[in-house]
């Protein structure tokens, strides 16, 4: 029996509500849970004041509700799952190391941001900087998966280090700026500067995108490796093509500015 | 009013070692005979020494600002301090904002700072940050050795005239001493160059050389009198073999008086990295031979922390050395200053022989009276980190524990492990305190002798050294109790130390011509106008005899 | 142009390259002029990046940037040569599709040329004393711009609690503006929201914000009838002089007496409930 909250309130200013998390809930009573502090702007507030509460003592939680204005759901997580009917707003899943986070509707900017591992999957669109390092920090997140079905902004997976980030819709500027390993799959292409300034990592496209000047074609292939993420991701719903039947990637090496041993790999449809 | 009773008291300027006494504060926040009324401390079975004097860290400033701005990253992982009744909001870390930094001195006991690196042309920028510093009493050092107009008039010989600018210098930043960071180096930075040999000239200044500027600047501040003698940042800062710099640059003293900042970092031999080897029983010998020396250790502590210097052509080495995030500035006609987040790690044997020169010069030089306890914050380690460097001089057995976690092959690089001594209170009272106190010249602060400044620490007693002096059972200030049981209570506005030395009337019309030939300003605009310090306090300035 | 000791021909002794996307009056002061196509500023500096690395890039994505690989490979040659180089850059860079990436290529670029000759970047800051600002946040805060204080403590996130984002999204409910005018300036949800919240403006002109504002209060203009200190773009301080007198109160003093009205009603943070520090060590 999972802990159920119901948004009862619409906040006026930015909701934080880091509490909701199963590693601040999984132990506590209803009453407990209702008393957790969550941040009005500046006020605290019980959670009562803004959620109506179900249940106890479980890792797993589901929130309903329109809360675009609610931020840091599920940060730090390690453990259990949060189930979300609705909008969500920034930072989901931000820091967390484990666990489920689900969303039915749309989320923010900054999902997972800077995770060390865990599985986030949001249904609708996304913003930005998923999987990012936040301004200034060296490295984005460092393990773990994040699955958008919809779209999602600018400066997807910048500076990620490792783990994998699939974005079903279109995706805006500045897709894997900076990144330094890990896996991007753009399963509707992105709109410029995609893999500007990489070290290292794979940028998987299964549409044509703009490269920079500072990327050069290497080959033509079908590697290996696509076969076995094709079938890590069909649990997700992903299709990710890679038979030599169907086509082949063209790869890209680059980026020549940094210098970066990064690819970039374009599907091409036979 | 307040009354101290029953505390073990260390006052080195008065030659008290662990005697229990009475101490007594007037409600001018000095120390008197007796005192009727107001609170009483009871500090039976307590420690009980003058407030720490840090004589050379990076506080406040365009260099450390510009800091700030590049970490962002570190504000998110570390203190923060939320707005209270009685406190603003900040942050601690490796930059820490204004108020955090304040808090922070204090939280440790430390009362007095001395920012060592002003620039006159943001010195205005500077005294805006220091006024923004609660608690603490503040001096701060001008920087000279690579200005534009003195070093003219040192090529030309006319030392005289350098020595007159050098006065409307000090005056017109509104500070407290001279600072000199590798002489002519950072002017030839501005050509992309450097100047590493004392003999040879620097480019663009015809004949000048460092060693040049080095004697002559630590004349021209004993000829004007100022508490504090020329503060030097020697030339060849961290690299392998510049023990021969700096014993080069003694000598170029020619017994004057010098301060020179942290010596670790200047102590060095071997010929390339791998070689790089610590020299600083050959240092400390010097210095153990000179009483007219005194230095700051500048030691380094494992861990992440921020270089932040004027030596513009070092910062730029260390980015294409470790990759990281590097700043620069330009300070037109004056100095610049480059910025590189940095870890010291024991791992790596360069920084081991780091680690073990800072402890090795504390513990070398016999004299504490000599040698300060520093890590030129924030470039060797954090000011707030001071305690661990405490217990490493007090703790030989904590000393050994850590060199075991050095690589082998520092084997005879270093002299640490041979080092039996340890610090007694006394000595760390001297070395934090009664030592920086006197070399600065603040003749009423590191001491709780009668009618000095009342800035105290108490500290309980306690095995765990880092405990004991990072958490103080009470903090006073002024004769005003502003930190008790790991709370502040209150933080008053603290004064800022001045000197005006003597200027010669025509001064001003020669150095106008000079001024608007070569800045981008107007001359009225340069001072600083004395009524922008908060609470200034004017230091006399005693010539030399003979003048 | 001033001779100096180093440049003693002034003018003759200094290259001005002007990188523009049209040309305006300023390329007829300027010895080369580059006009690159709207958009493709990071490109271009991206190239330039790879080229003083002795990478290759096809002629043929250099061209796509309005320049040709001649044009681009003088302009690197003279950097090189340079004895002190310096990128000023605007909001032509700042503030085009790209944003801060355009101006963290300008930068990276400068620090890349030090590896060859002393090399620096300057921004040329808005009108005001943004600089003033801007250094005041950095020293009291560590950040800035983009700030919240509502956990009690100074937290950073472009984008998050940057004004324009802030006033757009509607995260805020009152609005306290001084010496700008976001009425005139910012994206049409921004001012509806500064309509729909009680904006208070400070300012010596009746501006686009006050007229939509709940309350404005006149104040003397700085530096004119207010005294102070103001950052000049490369952040050196100047005194503020004030010449005339005004009627109206400066901005500091109106300050100041809101705080101490404030002062009288209770504190913010309530006794005994420390907010919880969002630190990134979790």
């Amino acid at each position: 029996m999972p802990v159920t909250l119901r948004l009862k309130r619409t906040p006026t200013v930015p909701l934080e509500a880091e509490v909701l998390s199963p590693d601040v809930m999984s132990g506590l009573s209803n009453d407990e849970i209702r008393s957790l502090t969550i941040y009005h702007g500046k006020r605290q507030l019980p959670i009562s004041e803004f959620f109506d509460v179900e249940g106890e003592r479980s890792e797993d939680v589901v929130i309903h509700g329109a809360m675009q204005k609610v931020r840091w759901i599920g940060r730090g997580m390690s453990k259990g799952s949060i189930t979300v009917h609705g909008t969500v707003g920034m930072h989901l899943g931000a820091y967390m190391t484990g666990g489920r986070i689900e969303v039915h509707g749309n989320a923010s900017d900054w999902i997972g941001a800077e995770m060390k591992n865990g599985l986030i999957h949001v249904h609708g669109n996304a913003g930005g900087q998923i999987g990012a390092a936040y301004r200034g920090a060296l490295a984005g997140m460092k393990n773990g998966t994040i699955i958008i079905d919809g779209s999602a902004g600018l400066e997807v997976g910048m500076r990620m280090r490792r783990g994998t980030i699939v974005i079903g819709g279109p995706v805006r500027d500045f897709a894997g700026l900076q990144m330094k390993g890990g896996t991007i799959i753009l399963l509707s292409g992105a709109e410029i500067r995609t893999g500007a300034w990489m070290k290292r990592g794979t940028i998987i496209s299964l549409k044509p995108v703009q490269l920079m000047p500072t990327f050069a074609f290497a080959n033509e292939m079908n590697p290996a490796f696509i076969n076995i993420c094709a079938k890590y991701l069909s649990q997700f719903g992903v299709c990710l093509p890679f038979s030599a039947s169907d086509g082949t990637y063209r790869m890209y090496r680059g980026d020549l500015s940094v210098p970066g041993k990064g690819e970039i790999m374009i599907w091409q449809p036979i | 009013m307040l009354r101290i009773t029953g505390g073990k008291v260390y006052d080195p300027a008065n030659g008290i070692d662990g005697q229990i006494k009475d101490l007594c504060v007037d409600d001018h926040g000095r120390f008197v005979q007796s005192v009727d009324g107001g609170r009483t401390i009871d500090a039976t079975g307590m420690i009980v020494f003058p407030g720490g004097v840090d004589v050379h860290t990076h506080v406040a400033g365009g260099a450390i600002n510009f800091a700030r701005a590049m970490m962002p990253e570190d504000h998110r992982r570390t203190q923060a301090f939320i707005r209270t009744k009685s406190r603003r909001s900040g942050l601690g870390g490796m930059a820490p904002t204004t108020f955090a930094t304040g808090y922070l001195y204090a939280g440790m006991g430390w009362t007095t700072v001395n920012e060592a690196a002003v620039p006159v042309l943001s010195a205005r920028h500077t005294h805006e940050e220091l006024a923004d510093i609660p608690i603490l009493d503040k001096a701060s050092l001008t920087l000279m050795a690579n200005n534009e107009i003195m070093l003219d008039q040192m090529a030309k010989g006319e030392f005289e005239r350098a020595r007159q600018v050098v006065a409307w210098y000090l005056w017109a930043a509104k500070s407290y001493g001279i600072k000199a960071v590798n002489p002519g180096g950072v002017a030839a930075w501005k050509y992309g160059h450097d100047a590493k040999q004392l003999t040879s000239p620097i480019d663009g200044y015809g004949h000048l050389t460092p060693g040049t500027i080095v004697t002559h600047l630590a004349q021209i501040c004993e000829e004007l009198g100022l508490p504090h003698p020329m503060h030097l940042h020697c030339n060849n800062l961290g690299a392998p073999g510049n023990i021969s710099t700096t014993i080069d640059t003694l000598k170029h003293l020619e017994g004057r008086r010098a301060h020179i900042a942290h010596s670790q970092y200047h102590a060095y031999g071997g010929d390339g990295w791998d070689t790089m080897c610590s020299e600083t029983a050959e240092l400390a010998e010097y210095f153990n031979t000179h009483p007219n020396v005194t230095t700051d250790a500048g030691a380094v502590l494992f861990g992440d922390t921020v270089t932040i210097t004027a030596d513009g052509p070092w910062q730029h080495l260390l980015y294409k050395l470790t990759g990281r995030k590097w700043g620069n500035l330009d300070v037109e006609n004056e100095t610049g200053c480059g910025i590189v987040p940095y870890t010291y790690r024991p791992s790596n044997l360069v920084n081991a022989v780091q680690w073990s020169a800072g402890l090795e010069l504390l513990l070398l030089i016999r004299d504490p009276w000599q040698v300060f306890l520093s890590t030129d914050h924030p470039n060797g380690g954090c000011f707030w980190r001071y305690p661990e460097i405490i217990q490493l001089l007090m703790c030989a057995d904590v000393r050994q524990e850590n060199i075991k976690k050095l690589p082998d092959r520092i084997k005879g690089k270093i002299t640490l492990p041979e080092i039996t001594r340890e610090y007694t209170l006394y000595e760390i009272a001297t070395s934090m305190s009664a030592g920086p106190a006197r070399a600065l010249g603040l003749t009423h602060k590191g001491n709780l002798g009668l009618g000095c400044d009342a800035d105290i620490v108490i500290y309980e007693e306690d095995a765990d050294i880092v405990r004991m002096f990072g958490h103080p059972r009470y903090v006073i200030k002024g004769g005003e109790i502003v930190l008790e049981d790991g709370e502040i209570r209150e933080a008053p506005q603290g004064h800022e130390f001045l000197v005006k030395p003597h200027c010669e009337p025509d001064i001003d019309a020669f150095m106008r011509p000079l001024f608007e030939d070569c800045y981008t300003m107007q001359f009225d605009n340069y001072p600083v106008e004395l009524e922008r310090i908060e609470h200034p306090y004017l230091q006399d300035c005693i010539a030399a005899p003979g003048r | 142009m001033q001779k100096s000791k180093f440049l003693p021909r002034g003018r003759k002794d200094r290259t001005m390259v002007l990188v523009d996307i049209r040309e305006t009056k300023s390329a007829n002061a300027a010895d080369i002029f580059l006009q690159v196509r709207p958009g493709k500023d990071f490109e271009l500096i991206t190239i330039l990046r790879a080229l003083i690395k002795d990478q290759h890039v096809d002629d043929e994505r250099i061209v796509e940037t309005g320049l040709t690989r001649e044009v681009v490979s003088d302009l690197i040659a003279r950097m090189k040569a340079a004895k002190f180089g310096c990128f000023f850059f605007g909001m032509g860079l700042s503030m085009t599709r790209g944003k801060h990436m355009n101006s963290a290529a300008l930068l990276t670029l400068a620090a890349e040329m030090n590896a060859f000759t002393k090399f620096v970047a300057m921004p040329m800051r808005g009108h005001g004393n943004v600089t003033g600002a801007d250094v005041i946040m950095r020293w009291q805060t560590g950040y800035p711009f983009g700030i919240s204080f509502n956990r009690g403590y100074p937290r950073y996130n472009p984008g998050e609690f940057s004004t324009v984002d802030v006033l757009v999204r509607g995260d805020c409910d009152a609005a306290f503006v001084i010496g700008a005018d976001p009425g005139g300036t910012m994206p049409q949800p921004a001012i509806e929201h500064l309509k729909r919240i009680p904006t208070i403006v400070l300012d010596p002109h009746i501006t686009h914000t006050s007229k939509l504002a709940r309350v404005h209060i006149t104040t003397a203009p700085q530096g004119i009838a207010a005294p102070g200190t103001a950052y000049r773009m490369d952040e050196i301080p100047m005194p503020l002089k004030p010449a005339l007198k005004s009627p109206y109160p400066t901005d500091e003093e109106v300050v100041r007496r809101i705080n101490e009205a404030i002062a009288k009603k209770p504190f913010w943070l309530p006794d005994g409930k420390r907010p919880q520090i969002l630190t990134s060590q979790v």
